[in-house]
């Protein structure tokens, strides 16, 4: 019953793991929760939105994610004039033989690695140019549909504060990220870290450590972690508690106007098993799942308005969820 | 460990081990709440077995706990579950179980990973045998509290006490009726109506047993003695006296004196002896017919009995004619109707014993029935009643009536309402009052049934000898009634009654006409 050696070599994917957790570490000081949510996310295939007020190092994050990767990398700067052809790129006239005829100039979007700096910052008709490319990795221009190089990874920047100007993201371009993690402000002493880096006479150079196709792997290896039934029903269970209809808890009712969708359950359970592997596991456990609930969950939750009078947030709603759905064993 | 069915086997093993301590802690729980509930019960409703009834409880809880254990048996995808749990195994083990038939990328890798995790693991500790606190508190609070009650005076007992003490009267008194069957049935002298007999002692007998109480089973006494008195008959004393006056007037006779002897020892012997004396009668010498004529009609006129009357005439005319084989008709007739009498008394016998029989049951259950009301039920006992000091008091009032016969022989049956709120004490009830009957006949021959009651100038340890085909000794009324007033006025007198129930003795004795008034 018991096979001396696994066919998959799950371990490769846990040492690509940490190594672009190592050499990620040598540029971002602290934040090791967002390299390992960052990093859960690219190795389960998803799209992250990062939230965080200026100068935490979200753009350098991602910069220093392209450079370790050996992929393509591209930057867009959302501003307001952005336009969806700035982004998908567009038809053109040129010459071709001493024919004028019209060529597909191909946009941004086509990389492996696409930062969309201060994504609400752009209208949205040009935020809504990223959900076909999210969602279905392809880009439509004109009758033509091309598709986007694999991997692709799109982590996107917003920040809290700064509202005026900017286009909040509707609901169903929210829920093509896999995560949205919160950059939080670092402590005293990486603070102090920071400063000892950065301030020198030179700055710490990455090196690539994975390619696409490690990537790839690495994205298939984790979907075949295998999940309890009664894990999965957890998830499932976590997933239904969002919604004020049939959760139990009061603050879910009173708090949450529309709960996380099926995409959000598909996004615990795959980043659950993302989350094994990076712990040397070969399944899913309780654990993975309520680690991975915050990032997964909480821009699937819309909540009322008197939420934000009360100064409620999903984060909160969702540790409350965790903390009242249980972990029933199996019963057959 | 080498796969996960041993995995399984092992906390299979653990979770009964833990299972069965828990179900034990279970069993002790329901034990012991089980006897405290006894121990209050038994305080609310009198209950004898109360020992067994508690003791029953720990086997019934341990059985159930035991089946409960036996049938619960935990699956083994709730085994692993649980250990995952416990020993932080996540979920490795339980995926494992679950998948243990699947051949994915990453399934045999998992499997692996699991029993080597479990094999660093100690199994039995995701089911660790340990007591649980609330359980073992509230096994010792109810332990002290059954402790506490079963110590504690129980007022209940008393009322225990006294129905021990009831049904071992009735037992007593139930007693005293077969001993009467007994002697009727070894007397040796059968009378016909010794069924009848045996069937009304039998009746009383069952009712006395299955009596509620000793004032119940008195009840069944007296229609007893009237059913038994029903089957005397009125005319043997009339009967024996004429015999009595024939063996007197024979005795002075040559030819008629072993004939006297003969009916004074008994009415049978006597009847053979007549019989012999009328075959005898042509031999006899014209003096001694002429002596015996003259016997026979100084019997014949002193017979209150008129068949014995007319039978003595008639010998006695037909001896003074001459006509010796009328003569012996007639005394023929005379002899047989000595067997009558001798039938008589065997049954008169017979009903004065089951009546002497029924009696002694009835001063047993009397004495009882009285002790009941006055809240003393369970002094019948010694030692019976633990709770020393409790006593009760009651009272009452009770309206008698009686029936009586030709023999004077009176039987009372009373009912009596009274207060039922006996006071003192813990325990004491009042009861019912108690009644008094009398009888009153026309007194012609005086006979009284008093076992054991000694007549002036007799000696308890010098009885009166029995008569020829007497049960008890025969007194005269008048000799006896002095004493047997006295004596149970003294009785009275000397036994913690209420005044009134001694006036109803001293009403009744004057009631039975008698001139003599109580000291």
């Amino acid at each position: 019953m018991i096979a001396e050696e696994p066919r998959v070599d799950a371990t490769r994917v846990t040492e690509l793991a940490q190594s672009l957790e190592t050499e990620l570490a040598r540029l971002i000081v602290g934040q090791k929760a967002l390299l390992r949510d960052t990093v859960i996310a690219l190795t389960a295939g998803g799209h992250v939105l990062l939230e965080g007020v200026p100068g935490l190092g979200k753009t350098v994050l991602v910069r220093s994610l392209g450079q370790t990767l050996s992929m393509s990398f591209s930057r867009i700067q959302f501003t307001p004039d952005l336009m969806p052809a700035d982004i998908v790129g567009t038809n053109i006239i040129g010459d071709t033989d001493g024919r004028r005829e019209f060529h597909y100039q191909a946009g941004p979007i086509f990389a492996n690695l696409v930062l969309a700096d201060e994504i609400n910052r752009a209208t949205p008709k040009t935020q809504s140019a990223l959900l076909e490319a999210m969602q279905e990795r392809t880009v439509t221009v004109g009758t033509q549909t091309r598709p986007l190089p694999s991997p692709f990874f799109v982590l996107a920047t917003q920040n809290p504060i700064e509202l005026e100007g900017t286009y909040p993201l509707p609901e169903a371009q929210l829920d093509r990220f896999f995560f949205k993690i919160l950059v939080p402000f670092p402590s005293e002493g990486d603070l102090l870290e920071i400063a000892r880096r950065t301030t020198g006479d030179s700055t710490p150079q990455l090196k690539s450590v994975a390619d696409a196709g490690a990537i790839l792997t690495a994205q298939r290896t984790a979907r075949e972690v295998p999940i309890a039934e009664h894990v999965l029903r957890y998830a499932a269970r976590l997933v239904s508690a969002t919604h004020p209809d049939r959760s139990e808890l009061d603050s879910v009712r009173r708090y949450v106007r529309w709960g996380a969708s099926p995409r959000g359950l598909q996004t615990l359970v795959l980043a659950g098993k993302v989350r094994a592997l990076l712990e040397g596991r070969y399944n899913v456990a309780f654990d993975d799942l309520n680690s991975v609930a915050q990032p997964a969950l909480r821009h699937r939750i819309f909540l009322q308005f008197e939420a934000e009078a009360d100064g409620i947030t999903a984060d909160r709603i969702i540790s409350e969820i965790l903390e009242h759905t249980a972990k029933e064993p199996a019963s057959k | 460990m080498s796969s996960l069915e041993a995995i399984v086997r092992e906390l299979r093993k653990a979770a009964r081990r833990a299972l069965g301590a828990r179900y034990a802690a279970h069993a002790l729980v329901g034990a012991v709440a089980w006897v405290a509930a006894v121990m209050i019960l038994v305080r609310l409703v009198p209950f004898e077995r109360r020992a067994e009834l508690a003791v029953l409880g720990i086997p019934v809880a341990l059985a159930i706990a035991a089946a409960a254990w036996l049938i619960r048996r935990p699956s083994a995808a709730l085994l692993m579950a649980m250990a995952d749990i416990r020993l932080g195994l996540k979920e490795r083990l339980s995926t494992a179980w679950e998948r243990r038939a699947e051949s994915g990328p990453l399934d045999d890798a998992q499997r692996h990973d699991a029993v080597q995790h479990a094999a660093r693991a100690s199994l039995p500790a995701a089911f660790p045998v340990r007591v649980n606190r609330g359980e073992a508190t509230l096994v010792a609070i109810l332990a002290i509290f059954a402790l506490a009650l079963a110590l504690l005076p129980n007022p209940m007992d008393q009322v225990l006490a006294q129905r021990q003490a009831d049904r071992v009267s009735q037992a007593r008194a139930a007693k005293a009726v077969a001993d009467a069957k007994k002697k009727i049935a070894d007397s040796g002298k059968p009378s016909p109506k010794d069924a009848q007999i045996q069937k009304i002692l039998q009746d009383a007998q069952a009712k006395i047993h299955e009596a509620d109480s000793p004032r119940k089973a008195l009840e069944s006494i007296t229609p007893a003695e009237q059913q038994l008195q029903k089957l005397a008959d009125p005319g043997t004393p009339a009967l024996q006296s004429s015999a009595q006056n024939l063996a007197n007037a024979l005795s002075g006779t040559a030819a008629g004196r072993s004939a006297a002897q003969a009916i004074s020892t008994n009415p049978a012997k006597g009847a053979q002896s007549v019989r012999d004396l009328a075959s005898q009668l042509q031999s006899l010498s014209p003096k001694d017919r002429e002596e015996l004529a003259k016997a026979l009609a100084k019997a014949s006129q002193q017979a209150q009995n008129s068949q014995m009357r007319d039978s003595l005439s008639k010998a006695s005319s037909s001896l003074q004619s001459g006509d010796a084989a009328s003569a012996a008709q007639a005394l023929n007739d005379v002899a047989s109707q000595l067997d009558s009498l001798q039938e008589q008394e065997n049954t008169d016998q017979a009903v004065a014993a089951a009546i002497n029989g029924l009696e002694a049951a009835r001063q047993g259950l009397a004495a009882q029935a009285d002790r009941d009301a006055n809240g003393q039920g369970g002094q019948a006992n010694a030692g019976a009643s633990p709770s020393a000091g409790a006593s009760g008091s009651g009272n009452g009032t009770g309206t008698g009536n009686g029936t009586g016969n030709g023999n004077g022989n009176g039987t009372g049956n009373g009912t009596g309402t009274g207060g039922t709120g006996g006071t003192g004490g813990t325990g004491g009830t009042g009861s019912n009052g108690s009644g008094t009957g009398s009888g009153s006949g026309a007194a012609s021959t005086e006979r009284i049934y008093v076992p054991g009651q000694p007549v002036p100038g007799q000696s308890e340890n010098d009885p009166t000898p029995l008569g020829p085909g007497q049960d008890v000794p025969l007194s005269p009324y008048t000799q006896v009634i002095e004493a047997y007033q006295q004596a149970a006025l003294d009785a009275t007198d000397q036994s913690l009654i209420p005044g009134s129930e001694r006036d109803l003795v001293r009403e009744y004795f004057s009631q039975l006409g008698e001139p003599r008034a109580a000291k």
